[in-house]
């Protein structure tokens, strides 16, 4: 009666255990058939290539998603031009100079914007930030793509610190110790030898910042602007893919081309999502390879 | 000349007395052992000598030590600047995670030297003196971390080479090679002490007499005899040394 | 020569230091700004009362009420069911290609876009089995948000139990689930426990899960069973800042509705960090 209700037991975990898989399986495969129904009435080069996002449109609707992607990556590269720099130079600091205090301190700090919620971010994206960018460089509103780069960065910051962080303090200290015996001093061995041993940590924390960056709805839904169109600058008003999602999910009729094409825009976060996982935990492997 | 005089040195951990009043010559251009019992300060020793035990929070030298006949134990000396001098090989080989050219090539980028032909040139030079050179030269691209023990340990005494330093400093080079590697950098120290001075500490004894010139016996942080190698281990003056070198204390 | 090298450590250092101080910064201009500007908008009645006059005056209740309702929505379903499977990763599972692939599905879970799951969520909850827009299908694609975090820390929890608690379970005579429940568990508590209170908290703040599965900006009752819809925090903040149809008027509101989200995440956090240290001395004698 017991080895029954033993076994029985593990059934039931081992059905809670695979059902990550299931649901990740689930989710994969609701894009997908959504998504391809839309293909029923849009050619694939249209979605992918286009340019113009219109499927509402009176006479011809067009559903190009490029602009869409375009904006996605441009705010995203713009928050890791802010984020990178700031967060390797904070966790160097961290990891190798601060006092046992102030790396608490800093510590608690990551943690406390860690847990802020990104419509919080977004708020203050259009009540501090757009202001003092529309002031500053003399625009009429400060809702556009620079606003979304800041505010990601912002938000990318705990991410990419605190993994780094990790990887620069696991970098070994003999590493270092043989450096200072050839005569080098703290900055060159920090720049020369720690950092670059490191490397690897830090490409996964950009990864999984990037990762968070692009698939990030709220922020960007309150203040990069949501003009569907190209960008060119990035000054301009941008729509990215999450935020086409979040606007048109609330407008569209069920079961249409429309609905549906939303559920395509939907498979190609996930596959990036997916993408940019697949190369953060490839380039673990490397890394704790050659441990 | 004698390349490193030390004159009343002594190295404390907080309150501890690691070295004790030491009072040593060490002559150029040759091979000197310190040998002694595990723990008895023969590493402090010799981190004392480049001043990597300044990394140490609590550790405070007093005395003089003389590189050169100018006291190197001083405020305003440039550590970074000796420690280009004298140069150490480390007891577990630490070559850093990068190729075996560049792991070479690490203190004369430092030094600012850009010339490519010129660093190429070094590397090869400090990679032939150490011996290492025909074992590498098709790989020098490969990462360092993929030799044998015995080939890392030379390949950082290759990477101490190339900023020509004027004394090596060896802690238990050979303590973690198997005894083929070891006999091997026993070879390379007999050609390296032509040019450079080497002090050598090793819980070897039999290695302190094959390629030493000079030892000392170091016990509990003093020195207590200090002569000709062959003279040390043959007939030794102090009693304390003989009980060592017979074995009578491990 | 030395002079350059020393002027180059000077600003390499500083400029570590820099960014250091622009992130303590980035969080303490957001906080201040928030703290000031919320305070004002602040009072019991305000937290109390029911919005009035267009959502122009009046107080949040029903907003605090709806977050809280959904939160509990997803802790019934996240918790249970995320601390189950973390059980059958770290007691039961074998390593090998299997367990490592399912670890893999719950890394990438995690990091699946939230929107994605708000898409799942109106596929499958709302539309498929047709809960429609409600609680109900907002609390299960929140916790479906939440459970790979569930899962992630709760075996971490779980992997610092020492061997020799199970294996003395074990060798007394007990079964593998006895061990488990006696032993593991209760040591794995506080860590699940303070983990757990944390992956709420963020749920608490989530807002592209809930847009089109129950949340709604203006409902004149509260919700009375999980089937309604109702008010949440993120996404009163959401609207008050971008589609009211009076922004300038509404903004000191946006503002105390921030605050009032920020205080409940905060003291979510708090309450994680305390209880796992009073837990912590209490188990491990």
């Amino acid at each position: 009666m017991k080895r029954i209700k033993e076994k029985a037991i593990y059934f039931f975990f081992f059905f809670t255990g695979i059902l990550a898989v299931i649901i990740l399986l689930g989710i994969f495969l609701m894009l997908l058939l959504n998504g391809l129904q839309t293909f029923k009435d849009v050619r694939f080069s249209d979605f992918f290539f286009g340019t113009v996002w219109n499927p509402s449109a009176y006479k011809e609707s067009s559903y190009g998603i490029l602009s869409m992607v375009v904006s996605t990556f441009m705010v995203t590269l713009g928050a890791m031009v802010i984020a990178v720099p700031l967060g390797i130079g904070t966790a160097t600091y961290i990891a190798e100079i601060a006092s046992e205090r102030i790396k608490n301190f800093l510590r608690s700090v990551i943690g406390i914007l860690a847990g802020i919620p990104s419509v919080v971010i977004g708020f203050i994206g259009i009540v501090l930030v757009g202001p003092f960018i529309a002031k500053v460089f003399n625009l009429s509103s400060g809702l556009n793509a620079l606003n979304g780069s800041i505010l990601l960065a912002a938000m990318s910051l705990p991410t990419i610190i605190s993994i780094s962080e990790e990887a620069i303090r696991e970098v070994p200290k003999n590493y270092k110790v043989a450096s200072y015996a050839l005569g080098a001093n703290r900055w060159t061995t920090l720049v020369r030898v720690t950092i670059p041993a490191a490397f690897s940590g830090i490409i996964v924390s950009i990864m999984l910042g990037i990762g968070r960056a692009i698939g990030e709805t709220m922020t960007v839904l309150m203040v990069t602007g949501n003009a569907p169109a190209m960008p060119h600058s990035f000054f301009d008003s941008v729509r990215t893919m999450t935020a086409t999602i979040a606007i048109e999910m609330g407008e569209v009729p069920y079961g249409t081309t429309h609905y549906y094409s939303l559920f395509a825009i939907g498979a190609v976060l996930f596959l990036i999502s997916l993408g940019v996982n697949l190369v953060a935990e490839l380039v673990t492997a490397k890394y704790r390879g050659a441990k | 000349m004698d390349k490193i005089v030390m004159k009343d040195l002594s190295l404390f951990y907080g309150e501890k007395k690691i070295i004790d009043n030491i009072n040593l010559n060490i002559p150029e251009k040759k091979i000197t052992a310190i040998i002694g019992p595990s723990g008895c300060g023969k590493t402090s020793l010799l981190r004392c000598i480049n001043r990597l035990n300044d990394l140490i929070p609590d550790a405070k030298i007093e005395g003089q030590l003389l590189f050169n006949e100018k006291d190197i134990n001083t405020d305003d000396v440039d550590v970074v600047e000796i420690r280009k001098k004298i140069g150490m090989i480390f007891q577990k080989p630490n070559p850093f995670p990068k190729s075996i050219f560049e792991n070479v090539a690490f203190g004369l980028r430092i030094e600012g030297i850009r010339d490519k032909r010129k660093i190429s040139e070094i590397v090869e030079k400090s990679l032939r003196d150490s011996d290492l050179w025909g074992e590498v030269k098709f790989q020098l691209n490969g990462s360092a971390l993929e030799l044998s023990g015995g080939q890392q340990q030379r390949l950082c005494i290759a990477r101490t080479l190339a900023i020509e330093p004027e004394v090596i400093l060896m802690d238990e080079p050979c303590s973690a090679l198997d005894p083929t590697s070891m006999l091997k950098i026993e070879e390379l120290m007999k050609e390296l002490k032509e040019q450079y001075t080497i002090l050598l500490v090793t819980h070897n004894m039999q290695q302190a007499s094959r390629v030493s010139d000079f030892t000392g016996f170091l016990y509990m942080g003093k020195i207590i005899e200090f002569g000709d190698t062959n003279q040390i281990f043959t007939r030794p003056k102090e009693k304390l040394t003989d009980d060592y070198i017979s074995g009578r204390f491990a | 020569m030395m002079k350059f090298k020393r002027f180059k450590e000077i600003i390499g250092f500083g400029s570590l230091i820099l960014s250091a101080v622009i992130v303590v910064l980035i969080l303490g201009i957001m906080i201040f700004d928030i703290a000031a500007k919320g305070f004002e908008a602040i009072s019991l009645k305000f937290l109390i009362d029911f919005p009035r006059e267009g959502m122009t005056k009046g107080g949040i209740f029903p907003v605090i009420i709806g977050t809280i309702f959904v939160t509990i929505m997803t802790t019934l379903f996240s918790i249970p069911l995320g601390v189950s499977a973390a059980i059958y990763l770290s007691e039961y599972a074998k390593e090998g290609r299997f367990t490592r692939f399912v670890r893999a599905a719950i890394r990438n879970l995690a990091g699946i876009p939230s929107i994605v799951y708000g898409l799942f969520g109106v596929a499958i909850f709302v539309q498929g089995l047709n809960f429609g827009t409600s609680v109900l299908s907002s609390g299960l694609t929140l916790g479906l948000l939440t459970l790979p975090w569930i899962i992630a820390t709760s075996e971490e929890a779980l992997k610092t139990v020492p061997q020799d608690y199970r294996e003395g379970a074990l060798a007394l005579g007990a079964t593998k689930w006895q061990a488990i429940r006696s032993n593991v568990l209760p040591y794995a508590f506080p860590g699940i426990l303070t983990s757990s209170i944390l992956g709420l908290s963020r749920a608490a703040g989530e807002t592209a899960p809930i847009l089109f599965t129950g949340v709604v900006f203006y409902l004149p009752w509260l919700p009375g069973s999980v089937f309604d819809q109702f008010m949440a925090l993120p996404y009163h903040i959401y609207i008050l800042s971008t589609q009211h149809h009076a922004i300038d008027l509404v903004r000191p509101l946006a503002y105390g509705t921030t605050l009032v989200l920020i205080a409940i995440v905060f003291m979510l956090n708090l309450a994680a960090i305390i209880l796992r240290y009073q837990l912590g001395r209490k188990y491990k004698k």
